[in-house]
């Protein structure tokens, strides 16, 4: 109906100029017709046409109003249903208020979610045909997404026929030097190709090229939309200039989109990977630090490809026996699904709850105005009378929720961008492509349609039941709304079912979230992060070439960092806990005990350490001894192992003092003893359960790890109380031991604490938020439903009274219609969120989804509160004297 | 009082149906026509009469087509579409039952009441 009004008033506006033509055209032949019937009876032509024109009357208002009758001025008449509109809104100001509030809020946030949904989820990768291209992990027993080596990418590149091209993609945190101090990035070496692959258009300047990875090419290096952001202020003219990474000189030679992501990589800057030119690159048993992606020929199906790379996998195990050991197969994935997978269901949900909001918000709406139709039944009948066609009348209806509809879009939509910065701060960090974030078209269109489609929620039902009732009558009862009050009522109850049936989805599935975030908040993660610090470092390329220096670098940083007062402890460590981006572990075998296949041998994260890392940390030593400074290059190689490992592969007896073997070498593995045994450490998040864990101490560290502990480590110091600004302190007594450090900043290990749980602090935030709104809603919507029907029923209950029923009886009555609705909105929303359980399975934590507990108290709630609606309501009812209500009539 | 008699509201719609049934008319041909099987009784101000007729075409009871006129003028012809057709039919039953009710009770007498 609305559709067809809007449409026809297009088609009205185009055809207009030749109506209007059409129009004085007949009028004028009207004229002329006259004219010669006059002249034939005897006039003079011209004082026939003069007569004529006379007779005829005035030509501008019979054209006004043949436009009128024609479905008149489309402006016009849009003007003067709006202004109409703006009349009957401001001779209720009450209503508009609260209905241009509840609109600008609902659509503000609606619109608000989906521009976060619509630039991680909607907005195209910077990728051309993203559905080709395919992200790949290699297998094992223990963890489906882990890496390749250098010879076995090149193998897998060099043999596959099912992919254009294959691209390896290794982490890269080299320091990153200019004019300015070093910095520690985070970025990708990445084969030159894979841009040719990936269609990635650049910001500025030019991506990869062929050529890049060529052996002794020119050292290039590309950076970030965010990098480039942030340290150079997008100047254009950053393209040409010199960097030093990690000691080497390269040229910046292009700026990458800020919608370029990949899956679990940062990529703050890009360098070709140059396969050749790697130390590795025909070491077979070499360490594993790629990951692969692919474009599929045009035809070759994913499953295609992947049967493929299987089948060269299992060559390159016959080939190579013994040194494919642990990998059991191959993780092929949808680069973009990887990108977006984890994320997708929360903003989902995040938005699904936005926008359950908005239509709790806009039946609400629906609801007032349905009483108001009710009421102005009167004035709606004697706008009939006058000649008003229920057309009209329901344009009058539809046109005046479409007015509030725009008016509390529109400050929505102003809402939404003026908070769009503190939206943004509690957006989690790690959302990817969030640093693309802008409201665009899409959002826009979306936020327009939004409107349109409030305005039909709103104004629909008023606009139905005036298509319903008999105005006629409603003027010849008096005008008191009797007409149709029956349907209205019906009506309304519906809606306030469903506004308690969407209040409850939302209370329901904020309430798991809030489980889910309890339980994990409450999880161990095996250390004490209270007074610790963190500072992330990588040491420079050159004069760092063996274990001793690395060693040197230390003890002189821990004698300086000892003797800082407020530092209690401190200690080196490869890669701290709860980092979900790092992997590094390694495999290792009871020699008394050999698996019995070798894709059997057990792994376990691997991590160098100095002595008082488990103290600094408060990793709990629970048998044996710590490391010592003596474990040295002069001593027999041990190491310390979780309970995990304990428990997992010593249940027969105490590890303490057995010897494994322990692949962490380009070479063959090597004994170590085990001299103690901690407790277990969340190296991931807090989600996944804690896995083996093996420390070696860092004097004791194999040659072959050098590169790998110098490009990234970490120091950890536990401070005393209240020591404040060591951050300064911490950071120039790494410089002073050499100035040529790149140093991270400092971060307290609480926030990578408040990191794990940051997403879902993000979505119980808002979940909660609009879970509180629609209750609210809901609630408003009982307490209007009940007090209508009170105030409707004023003189039935004053009879009531007269009659002697009591006021307990009345109230009774009026709680009794209460918890039907209330009834009937829990059952439908208990069927609703049993039914969309599904969408947050992948969010809860250690609560079922159709946890019969949250769902009981979300329900119990939700009623104490709907019925604490109900009695102020009833309050109401409570004070009708039976005498002044009889006499009212 | 006068022979002519003033129009009552909601009649000209009926009026204009008639005149148009029994063939294609345009607009002046139309108030002639009004007259004419009204026994000269009925007069449609001249103005009044386009608004009437593009409400009808606007309800599609009736649809125009632009022509000749007998002294050879561009005119816009009206001709009764199906709808147009049943209407007239439907109003001119209601009409008779009004009138004749209004009739019967104009009629009668004080010790009827």
């Amino acid at each position: 109906m609305i559709a067809a009004y809007l449409s026809s008033m297009v088609r009205r506006f185009l055809r207009r100029a030749t109506m209007e033509r059409e129009i004085e055209e007949e009028l004028q032949s009207h004229v002329q017709l006259r004219a010669d019937a006059l002249e034939s009876s005897g006039l003079e032509r011209a004082e026939a046409e003069r007569r004529a024109r006379i007779e005829f009357g005035s030509r501008v208002r019979f054209k006004e109003e043949c436009r009128e009758a024609m479905g008149g001025n489309a402006i016009e008449e849009a003007t003067r249903d709006v202004r109409f509109s703006l009349r009957s809104l401001r001779k209720s100001p009450g209503f508009s208020v609260v209905a241009i509030i509840t609109l600008a809020l609902g659509i503000g946030a609606t619109v608000a979610t989906f521009s976060v949904v619509n630039t991680v989820l909607l907005r195209p990768f910077a990728f051309s045909h993203p559905e080709k291209l395919l992200w790949i992990y290699s297998q094992r027993s223990d963890n489906p997404r882990t890496n390749f080596s250098m010879p076995e990418y090149c193998d897998y590149r060099d043999q596959t026929t099912s992919f254009e091209s294959l691209a390896g993609v290794a982490s890269f945190n080299p320091s990153f030097a200019d004019s300015g101090p070093p910095e520690r990035v985070q970025g990708v070496r990445m084969s030159a190709s894979a841009f040719a692959m990936l269609a990635v258009r650049p910001v500025l300047g030019r991506t990869l090229i062929a050529e890049d990875d060529l052996n002794g090419a020119r050292g290039v290096v590309l950076i970030s939309y965010g990098l480039w952001s942030r340290r150079y202020a997008r100047d254009p003219a950053v393209i040409g200039r010199a960097v030093n990474l990690n000691g080497e000189t390269r040229e910046i030679v292009g700026v990458l989109p800020a919608s370029f992501a990949l899956p679990n990589l940062d990529t703050e800057i890009v360098v070709p990977l140059q396969p050749d030119a790697d130390p590795r690159r025909n070491v077979r048993n070499s360490v594993n630090f790629l990951r692969m992606v692919g474009r599929l020929k045009p035809n070759v199906m994913p499953q295609q490809a992947h049967a493929e790379l299987e089948a060269i996998r299992q060559n390159l195990q016959r080939q190579y026996p013994g040194i494919y050991t642990g990998k059991i197969g191959l993780t092929v994935v949808s680069l973009t699904e990887e990108i977006v997978a984890n994320i997708r269901a929360v903003l989902l949900t995040i938005f699904c709850a936005a926008t359950a909001v908005l239509l709790v918000g806009c039946v609400n709406l629906a609801g007032i105005s349905l009483s108001r139709a009710a009421a102005r039944q009167r004035e709606l009948a004697v706008r009939t009378a006058l000649g008003a066609t229920r057309g009209q009348l329901t344009r009058l209806l539809l046109s005046e929720s479409f007015v509030l509809a725009l008016v509390g879009g529109s400050l929505g939509i102003f809402l939404e961008m003026w908070g769009q910065r503190a939206l943004l701060r509690l957006v989690p960090t790690d959302l990817p492509r969030i640093e693309s974030f802008s409201f665009d078209w899409t959002v826009l269109l979306f936020a327009c349609a939004l409107i349109f489609l409030a305005a039909l929620v709103c104004g629909i039902a008023p606009a139905w039941l005036l298509s319903r009732s008999d105005l006629r009558e409603a003027l010849v009862s008096r005008g008191r709304g009797s007409t149709g009050g029956g349907l209205q009522a019906r009506l309304r109850t519906w809606l306030v079912s469903s506004q308690i049936a969407l209040a409850l989805v939302l209370l329901a599935n904020a309430g798991l979230l809030l489980q889910s975030f309890v339980r994990l908040s409450s999880e161990q993660a095996g250390f004490d992060p209270s007074g610790v610090e963190t500072i992330r470092f990588s040491l420079p390329q050159t004069g760092y070439d063996d274990v001793g220096t690395i060693v040197r670098f230390y003890d002189q940083l821990h004698s300086r960092a000892s003797a800082i007062t407020g530092i209690k402890r401190d200690a080196l460590v490869s890669i701290l806990p709860l980092a979900p981006k790092s992997i590094s572990f390694v495999h290792f075998t009871r020699p008394d005990r050999p698996p019995a296949r070798p894709k059997d041998t057990p792994s376990t994260n691997y991590r160098v350490v100095t002595p008082d890392y488990f103290q600094t940390m408060g990793i709990p030593l629970l048998k044996g001894r710590n490391f010592t400074e003596s474990d040295d290059a002069d001593h027999p190689p041990v190491a310390i192992v979780s309970t995990i490992v304990a428990k997992d592969h010593f249940s027969d007896r105490s590890p303490i003092g057995h010897q494994i073997l322990v692949d962490d070498t380009d070479h063959d593995p090597r004994l170590v003893q085990i001299v103690g045994v901690v407790g277990p450490v969340k190296q991931t998040n807090l989600e996944t359960p804690a896995k083996a864990d093996i420390y070696l101490p860092l004097r004791q560290m194999p040659k072959d790890g050098v590169p790998w502990l110098r490009n990234s480590a970490y120091g950890v110091v536990k401070t005393s109380a209240g020591a404040a600004g060591l951050e300064r302190l911490l950071r120039d007594t790494i410089q002073n031991v050499d100035p040529n450090v790149a140093v991270g900043a400092v971060r307290p290990m609480s926030e990578a604490v408040t990191a794990a749980l940051a997403a879902r602090r993000f979505s119980l935030l808002l979940v909660g938020s609009f879970a509180g709104a629609a209750l609210f809603l809901a609630a408003a919507g009982l307490y209007g439903v009940i007090s209508y029907g009170i105030q409707q029923r004023n003189r039935e209950i004053g009879v009531r009274l007269a009659l002697g029923a009591t006021r307990a009886r009345i109230l009774r009555m009026i709680f009794k219609e209460g918890a039907v609705l209330l009834a009937a909105g829990i059952l439908a929303g208990f069927a609703i969120a049993l039914g969309l359980a599904r969408l947050v399975a992948s969010q809860m934590y250690g609560v079922n989804e159709h946890d019969p507990f949250s769902f009981a108290m979300v329900g119990l709630i939700l009623s104490v509160i709907l019925f604490l609606a109900c009695g102020v309501a009833a309050r109401r009812a409570m004070n009708i004297d039976p005498m002044v209500s009889l006499r009212c009539e | 009082m006068s022979e002519e008699a003033e129009l009552l509201p909601g009649t000209l719609d009926l009026l204009i149906l008639k005149a148009v049934s029994l063939g294609p008319l345009h607009g002046y041909a139309v108030l002639s026509r009004i007259e004419q099987i009204s026994g000269q009784r009925l007069f449609v101000e001249q103005g009044a009469l386009y608004p009437a007729l593009f409400r009808l075409v606007r309800q599609g009871l009736l649809r125009t087509e632009w022509g000749k006129s007998e002294n050879n003028r561009r005119a816009k012809f009206y001709e009764l579409t199906t709808k147009g057709r049943k209407r007239l039919q439907e109003e001119t039953v209601w009409w008779k039952r009004a009138s004749a009710a209004v009739s019967t009770a104009l009629a009668a007498r004080p010790q009827q009441a």
